[in-house]
């Protein structure tokens, strides 16, 4: 049991993003079958049949989702909670949050049973799918932040419907617009200029609820820099804007610019972009759930001061300290004592923490000397590889398309020098360091980033074609994605929060870097060109800043 | 306070010597889970060093507190768990228990769980000293 608490916190977020994505397809295909499709059926019966099929398999698999990782996120809660008390299951199964992810899971079942015959959707039924997916949204508000808050709690409660449903009309519906691509051109633009009022209302209510959460979440421009709560908020703001640029190209190709060639085209690429920006957008929101809100964080907020010290660049560490001063056994006694000072300290000051967590160690100048040179030769690795790249999209320089390779060199980087105390700086050997879940996770990303290397060299070199030619800027879209979608520290881990800011703009070039390398790769040419400039440049930016990181 | 287990250490460990080596290596960072509720004041505070043993232990919270599925359990001088049974619910946010009539001189950690109604579990330690009489 004490395995489930290990992992109840990682898995409980993680969980909680897949939920959100698969109810956010849900209620948005729903919505974009009985509201779109269906009125789109007098003027173009054809498409409209045609589109139909695929929203209703949308919902189904949509549906499924949702009813899966409903069930998963309140069986691992309910498992954690039972545990934990040491009490039977039964008496855990009548806390509200398993009566939310009942009503939750019934609403999706009844939208899956509704949506479950072919045919047309009749006016019973299309109302029943609209009733289901509100109630699928009320139980989704009933297990949210808002329900447990003490102080304006109905307004949260609003806020966070209206967001939902915001996202519901924008983000959640683009997965059927972009099978919509599918229908003749005459009918693909009908559908996109549909769309376009569905996609402003929900920009509108997403808006409308984002200034319920500042009002009720934040409350101040300190806390979005100096709480974790906030600085996630802040990304996701950032990514927002993003998407309303994207958006507001496609309502221009779709309504103003007919006449651009290959528009539609563009547009598919466009929604494509933003599909992958909204899947980070709602990573961070699955990440929120496991914050407090920063109104509530005020102790130990990062200050603006600090956060000017720490991304003020300063001299790179490119001097490894010796190995030796980083001695195991003497850094854990050090680690040790300053630990049970620590304690004393924490003992005058509320703490809280989610069963299984662990606890931050005391920090040690040798350690962060260590890490501090890792990422800036590291930084200058990936700044090597951006500016690489950029010369390879100028065409001029023949042998930078072999930039791939210097990949290589971060790959051998981090199988040698990510952990000091194993093989082969170490004393502990390969086989015997390879129970220990961590290293393991090191090697393996060493191993990750060689294979997409060389897989990125094959494809520059025309030697691997097809679907392999996404592996590179779909490892990025991941990556950025999954730096949003952890957990976090509870209270404010001053250290930890600062290392965080300087994994956020990381992850916005990471996602917009997969972006622009999958829109060059997929086309049109007129967009791949530029394209071609955004990625390395997002790069170079990345190197940038692991080259000025640093910890203390 | 919880001794930090070894592979807890590690991971944090890691997270801060390998945090963003780059985007694509985010699935290498272990890192601490979190929840909601949080103390915002307590009675006694922590670190209190107490002339007498209070009669009463009082937390309150920033959720809403599901009573029922909570608990607060007290470790005394010689580290034994001694469960408190909590009061009625009188304050969503607010969580109350007796304390036992006559506790001993010493140091003592009140470890309290609370399920907040949102499905989120926290944990969390207040420390105290009584003096004695």
């Amino acid at each position: 049991m004490e395995s489930l608490l290990d992992l109840y916190g990682f898995f409980s977020v993680v969980l909680q993003a897949l939920l959100l994505l698969s109810r956010t397809v849900l209620l948005g295909s729903v919505i974009f079958w009985t509201l779109l499709v269906v009125p789109l059926g007098e003027a173009m019966p054809g498409a409209a049949h045609q589109l139909a099929g695929t929203a209703r398999r949308l919902v189904l698999g949509a549906g499924l989702a949702t009813l899966g990782f409903t069930f998963l996120a309140a069986a691992l809660a309910v498992l954690a909670l039972a545990a934990t008390l040491d009490s039977g299951l039964g008496a855990v199964l009548g806390a509200d949050f398993v009566r939310a992810a009942l009503g939750a899971m019934a609403a999706t079942t009844l939208l899956l049973l509704l949506a479950r015959p072919e045919g047309g959707l009749e006016p019973g039924r299309r109302f029943g799918l609209l009733a289901a997916a509100a109630v699928l949204l009320g139980a989704a508000v009933a297990g949210s932040h808002a329900m447990a808050r003490t102080e304006s709690r109905a307004m949260l409660m609003a806020a966070t419907f209206i967001h939902q449903v915001g996202a519901a009309l924008w983000i959640g519906g683009l997965p059927a617009l972009w099978l919509s691509f599918r229908l003749p051109e005459r009918a693909t633009r009908a559908v996109g200029q549909r769309y376009s009022p569905f996609a402003v209302a929900g920009v509108g209510l997403i808006l409308l609820g984002a200034l319920g959460f500042w009002l009720g979440y934040i409350g101040g421009v300190p806390a979005v820099y100096g709480t974790a709560y906030g600085a996630m908020a802040a990304t996701k703001f950032i990514l927002l804007g993003l998407l309303l640029a994207l958006g507001g190209a496609n309502y221009l190709l779709l309504h103003r610019l007919e006449t651009v060639p290959a528009g539609l085209l563009r547009v598919k690429r466009f929604i494509e972009s933003e599909m992958a920006l909204g899947v980070a957008v709602l990573a961070i929101a699955g990440s929120l759930t496991s914050v407090p809100p920063a109104r509530d964080l005020v102790d130990d907020r990062v200050t603006w001061h600090e956060v000017v010290e720490r991304f003020t660049p300063g001299t790179p560490r490119l001097t490894s300290p010796s190995h030796q001063d980083l001695a195991i056994p003497a850094m854990q006694a050090q680690l040790d004592a300053e630990w049970q000072a620590a304690q004393q300290r924490q003992a005058e000051r509320p703490q809280a923490f989610t069963p299984g967590e662990g606890l931050l160690p005391p920090r040690n100048a040798q350690d962060i000397a260590w890490s501090e040179y890792n990422h800036n030769w590291s930084g200058i690795v990936v700044l090597l590889v951006g500016l690489a790249a950029l010369l390879d999209a100028s065409r001029k320089v023949p042998f930078t398309r072999h930039w791939p390779l210097l990949f290589l060199i971060l790959a051998f980087f981090l199988l040698i020098r990510s952990d000091p105390e194993v093989w082969p700086l170490g004393e502990i050997g390969l086989f015997e360091s390879l129970r220990d879940p961590e290293v393991v996770q090191h090697k393996l990303a060493a191993l990750l980033v060689l294979g997409f290397a060389l897989a990125e060299w094959a494809v520059r070199l025309g030697k691997l074609t097809g679907r392999y030619r996404y592996v590179f800027p779909l490892s990025m879209l991941a990556g950025g994605a999954l730096l949003l979608a952890h957990t976090h520290a509870i209270a404010n881990f001053k250290e930890l929060l600062l290392v965080e800011l300087s994994h956020l703009p990381l992850a916005i070039c990471a996602l917009v870097g997969g972006c622009a390398r999958m829109i060059e790769l997929r086309g049109p040419d007129v967009l791949a060109r530029r394209a071609a400039w955004v990625w390395p440049a997002c790069l170079v930016i990345i190197g940038s800043f692991l080259l000025i990181y640093r910890e203390a | 306070m919880p001794h930090l287990p070894r592979p807890s250490r590690r991971a944090v460990l890691g997270a801060l010597r390998c945090a963003p080596l780059a985007a694509y290596l985010a699935p290498l960072l272990p890192r601490q889970a979190a929840a909601h509720a949080l103390v915002m004041s307590s009675t006694p505070e922590p670190g209190a060093r107490l002339a007498t043993a209070p009669a009463r232990v009082t937390l309150r919270f920033n959720s809403r507190i599901d009573h029922g599925r909570s608990r607060m359990t007290l470790f005394g001088p010689d580290n034994q768990p001694h469960p408190l049974a909590l009061a009625a619910e009188t304050d969503p946010a607010l969580v109350e228990a007796a304390l036992p009539a006559s506790l001993p001189a010493g140091g003592f950690r009140l470890r309290w769980q609370v399920l907040a109604v949102d499905g989120h579990i926290t944990r969390g330690d207040i420390f105290f000293t009584v003096a004695g009489r």
